[in-house]
């Protein structure tokens, strides 16, 4: 395989095959998903001693637990003797996770505690110690997300985000009680799982088209206009932001008039504790808004409309998509139920922009199966070589629209596959 | 069974019907004079969750593995989001319904489990939902718990509550109506 057959060195085109590649989606697999930090939920569903959620990292089977101790620990979610998936449930409270298939049986930290016959039939030769389940080398949280990492020599969770921590904190550390997290809704999208991912990463151009059954037709002539305040933002290649970057001296509520309108209970809400978000993250950070955004590799954000979401993959073409709704842990119980209704209403499966974005991405894998169409370069061009730095906020600047992230996006592809790095 | 009981039944099931090959005929704006003013139209989401108590089946109900706390509804419209929900389909960019899905639904089971002294009707009936789009063919069914208010010959839905039987949807998306 070579690197360049792929992906542009400028970033600025990528071959379709990179879609429908079982080759290429199995050394992700690795290579990507084998390395990376992954998002696997958030601490707000393992409220207590025992509480647990079972995800995916990649297509590993992974079990999130929080021992009697209160220490979180993630394990594969499988039994070391046959390989029996421990867990079967979604979530919930237990101590102990015996497998169905021989009974043996591990604790809420991983460790193997029981093996039925292990003093007569085993001769009390098993080293019980050596057989816990597989760790997860690598755990962290970031202000109330939980990610891991199976590669034990993979930088920080800080290093890792770099400077999307800094935006990332415009969502998660607006209060001092933090977030949580509803959901998540589950569904299949016959997609391979960068398409969607790039989306969330760079995509406003498809807005006022794609979404056109959302918005006024009229909008920005498909935003070929750009938009006044909004930025793409790259902190690092992979991860990217689009965020509305507003003067600092413009008051919460003209700030509001551009988003989204909601009813007068929750925008009060959002006025009123916008105060304690500039006390907490200064004044320009309070004067910004996140649109969309994506983590690498398959964490995907729309915190305008509170949503965040996980793309398991699921085979080239194929993804389980996540999806939850993110709000203020100490705002009112209304308001979080508003905003959360608002994200099923806009992002969950049967969501206003979510339902077309869904086919779009189905279409674009489907045509990538073509054995001609596979090596024909999709075009990335937009705003390529207009990349800016600003001295207010870190990263690399494209207009809003502009294509800096799904370049970015490719190029990391690139690196973390291929071991290629460019600037 | 009385014969009013079976008259009432057979008013439901005939409406419930009626119900169904309007939207498979995707005449919404017929379907749309069928809601109450006051609707509300739910799919909550499913997980699989331990049982309370093995050796009691009286724990082992259905509801606990749908809406639970923390949960998010796949979908959770009031008359306002159902409106607006059919409406979208009319602006000729809904995509995922341009061209439309083809659908055939089958309904039954049916059951009147209660009338209310203003005679409003708690009925269940199952959902068998067949889709077909583009290369997706996606066979989904549901328990919907409905309350149809009366209204001269026929009824309004008031209330819809979708039991879906998917933990992770077997549908790319929801753009069709259960």
């Amino acid at each position: 395989m070579r690197p360049m057959e792929y992906v542009a060195d400028d970033g600025g085109w990528v071959m379709p095959e990179i879609f429908s590649d079982q080759a290429l989606y199995d050394l992700e697999q690795k290579r990507i998903f084998g390395r990376a930090w992954l998002m696997l939920g958030h601490i707000s569903q393992l409220p207590k001693p025992g509480s647990f959620l079972r995800t995916y990292m990649g297509e590993e089977s992974v079990l999130v637990t929080r021992d009697r101790e209160g220490t979180l620990h993630a394990h594969i979610n499988a039994c070391r003797h046959r390989g029996f998936e421990v867990c079967q449930e979604d979530h919930g409270v237990a101590h102990r996770f015996q497998c169905r298939y021989h009974g043996w049986m591990y604790g809420s930290d991983g460790r193997l505690v029981g093996v039925p016959g292990e003093d007569t039939i085993y001769y009390n030769e098993i080293d019980k110690r050596k057989w816990g389940l597989a760790k997860v080398a690598r755990l962290e949280t970031y202000k109330g997300l939980i990610f891991g990492a199976f590669d034990p020599d993979t930088p920080s969770l800080l290093d890792y985000l770099g400077d999307m921590a800094w935006y990332l904190d415009i969502i998660l550390d607006r209060r001092e009680g933090g977030t949580e997290v509803l959901g998540p809704q589950r569904w299949r999208i016959a997609s391979n799982w960068k398409v969607i991912a790039e989306n969330h990463g760079g995509d406003e151009y498809h807005i006022g088209f794609a979404h056109g059954s959302v918005f006024p037709p009229d909008l920005g002539s498909n935003r070929a206009t750009p938009i006044p305040y909004a930025r793409e933002v790259r902190p690092a290649i992979g991860h990217g932001f689009g965020v509305n970057i507003f003067p600092d001296e413009m008051s919460i509520e003209e700030q509001l008039s551009h988003s989204f309108v909601a009813p007068p209970f929750v925008s009060d809400y959002l006025i009123r504790s916008n105060e304690e978000m500039a006390n907490r993250l200064g004044r320009q950070r309070a004067r910004m808004e996140l649109i969309h955004g994506a983590v690498w590799p398959n964490f995907g954000l729309v915190p305008i409309l509170n949503a965040l979401r996980v793309m398991h993959p699921k085979g080239v073409g194929e993804v389980e998509m996540w999806a939850y709704s993110l709000v203020d842990r100490d705002a009112p119980p209304d308001v979080k139920a508003w905003l959360a209704g608002r994200t099923a209403a806009t992002f969950g499966p049967g969501g206003s922009f979510e339902q077309d974005d869904a086919a779009n991405w189905a279409s674009v894998t489907r045509s990538s199966r073509g054995a001609q169409w596979r090596s024909q370069p999709l075009n990335l061009q937009m705003g390529l070589g207009h990349e800016e730095r600003s001295d207010r906020v870190p990263g690399e600047l494209g207009l809003t629209a502009s294509e800096i992230n799904q370049r970015g996006f490719y190029l990391r592809w690139r690196r973390d596959m291929f071991g290629e790095a460019r600037s | 069974m009385t014969n009013d009981d079976l008259r009432r039944l057979v008013s439901v099931q005939q409406w419930l019907y009626a119900e169904a090959r309007l939207l498979d005929e995707r005449r919404y704006d017929l379907w749309r004079d069928l809601l109450a003013d006051d609707v509300r139209y739910r799919l909550p989401a499913r997980a699989y969750v331990a049982q309370a108590d093995c050796k009691d089946f009286s724990t082992w109900g259905v509801d606990r593995e749908i809406g639970g706390a923390g949960s998010l509804a796949l979908i959770d419209d009031d008359a306002e989001g159902l409106k607006a929900r059919i409406g979208r389909l009319q602006t000729g960019m809904a995509w995922a319904e341009t061209p439309p899905s083809m659908t055939r639904r089958q309904v039954s089971n049916v059951q009147i489990l209660d009338v209310s002294d203003d005679g409003t009707l708690s009925v269940v009936s199952n959902l068998f939902l067949a889709k077909s789009r583009a290369d997706e063919r996606v066979l989904l069914t549901a328990e919907r718990r409905d309350r149809l208010a009366p209204v001269g010959d026929g009824y309004r839905l008031k209330d819809r509550y979708v039991v879906i039987d998917d933990v992770v949807l077997a549908s790319s998306n929801l753009s069709t109506i259960f």
